[in-house]
């Protein structure tokens, strides 16, 4: 009975990277087949033991110490003729006393525009933010994968996203996780995680960020709370229709879950 | 300064993996010597491969450069680990068959360090490639199989086989040839 396609399926179903209806499907078929129940159990059971009880490997000290010393090693010849273009324009901006405070105005107005650039582009996603998380809560569809396990739902938006999302529950009185979709935001799918606070749902938006880790920066638009951040290379931003007080709580216990991983 | 410029890019972007490389080519190649080459060599390619990077996940490039130089230094040092396997062959899939009398979770609950160990180190090596990145990297299906340059759909199964081929040397019930082997108690003759 047991054959190729639905053992691969229950594999895929345990490491989360079944789509809704075929999750569904699978956890019908729990439902209906004690058989099939015990299998998902048996993988889970190795799964579990597997990621507690298998060596992992950290690099040793010694590899690092050998890779960053061919770090301080001579150039090599593919590198010598952008080092030589680099000397040139040394050359010539010696030569050229006013060039150089020329480049330095010209740097100073590309920094002051890159800056406003910035907070143009905050303000356009804060309004992405803000109409996925309405869309969301009014139409009822919250989650794509809606599990409260968040071993099903890292893999599952790991396999449908170019990054691999921090997901996890929070330590907080009265939060409840309820699962995670894909979304799209400031041009680029990004992970939504949802959350139930109370009677409130709180949407938390994850995607790769370019820049330096920032500390929260909290705001208030149209009613709802929102707070972004970038931490460990990931872009955060978050928000609902909780209080402050509230919001404060669950924007610390997402921070703290991050850190703690 | 361009040098160091791709240093330092190579640093922030490569660096942070180096676990999970080396992670990945100690249990491909069994011992902390020859994944330390490997690691090395890898990541003098991916050196000078860092023009290349167009930004995606850094640990799944770094990784399948590692993949790729373990393998090269597997065909060379242990071609017989590295025997082509045939991913659609079907006796592998009887073998991958759980029967659904065993209760095979309180063996896998109680199998130790060693047994696991051992279970993955015995594996295939495609097989414990997949395993490794699966459970060990926590890696999706899509990123495994860009590290490992197949299919999905063959990632699906070598991770349904490698499971499948690790629950049979952790439940004692499956390997029966195994238990009829009298143990010599020491000191029973004194």
């Amino acid at each position: 009975m047991t054959n190729q396609r639905e053992t691969q399926m229950i594999d895929a179903f345990v490491d989360g990277e079944l789509d809704l209806a075929g999750q569904l499907e699978i956890e019908e078929r729990m439902r209906l087949d004690p058989a099939t129940a015990q299998k998902v159990q048996g993988l889970r059971q190795l799964r579990e033991t597997i990621r507690e009880k298998a060596d992992y490997h950290p690099a040793p000290a010694a590899l690092r110490k050998r890779i960053s010393a061919g770090f301080g090693a001579a150039p090599t010849a593919t590198h010598r003729p952008r080092a030589s273009v680099v000397s040139a324009l040394q050359r010539w901006l010696g030569w050229r006393p006013m060039a150089g405070s020329f480049a330095l105005a010209a740097a100073a107005v590309v920094a002051f525009n890159l800056a406003w650039l910035h907070a143009a582009q905050d303000d356009r996603v804060l309004d992405d933010v803000v109409a996925s998380h309405v869309r969301a809560t009014l139409g009822q569809h919250l989650v794509d994968v809606a599990s409260s396990d968040h071993h099903t739902v890292k893999p599952w938006l790991s396999s449908k996203l170019d990054f691999s999302p921090p997901v996890s529950e929070l330590q907080l009185p009265g939060s409840v996780f309820l699962g995670g979709r894909v979304d799209y935001l400031d041009g680029r799918p990004v992970a939504a995680l949802v959350y139930r606070q109370g009677p409130h749902v709180v949407s938390s938006f994850v995607w790769p960020a370019t820049g330096k880790d920032r500390n929260p920066e909290f705001a208030e638009t149209r009613g709802f709370q929102t707070a972004r951040w970038t931490h460990d290379g990931m872009q955060h931003w978050v928000i609902s229709d909780v209080n402050r007080g509230e919001f404060d709580a669950v924007v610390q216990a997402i921070r703290a879950a991050e850190s703690s991983r | 300064m361009a040098m160091e410029q791709d240093h330092a890019r190579f640093e922030s972007l490569a660096m942070p993996h180096l676990n999970a490389a080396y992670n990945l080519a100690r249990w491909l190649t069994h011992n902390d010597h020859d994944a330390e080459d490997v690691v090395h060599e890898s990541v003098i390619r991916a050196m000078r491969y860092i023009g290349s990077f167009r930004g995606e996940s850094a640990r799944a490039w770094l990784l399948q450069i590692v993949r790729n130089t373990t393998f090269s230094w597997l065909r060379e040092n242990r071609s017989a680990d590295v025997v082509a396997l045939d991913d659609n062959d079907d006796s592998l899939q009887q073998v991958a068959a759980p029967s659904a009398e065993e209760p095979p979770a309180l063996a896998m609950r109680n199998a130790d360090r060693r047994q696991i160990n051992d279970a993955i180190a015995a594996l295939p090596v495609v097989y414990r490639e997949a395993l490794v990145l699966r459970e060990l990297e926590d890696l999706s299906y899509a990123e495994i199989a860009r590290i490992a340059d197949v299919p999905i759909g063959t990632v699906m199964s070598r991770l349904a086989r490698a499971r499948a081929l690790m629950r049979e040397a952790l439940t004692p019930s499956a390997r029966p040839a195994l238990r009829p082997v009298p143990r010599v108690v020491n000191g029973g003759n004194k």
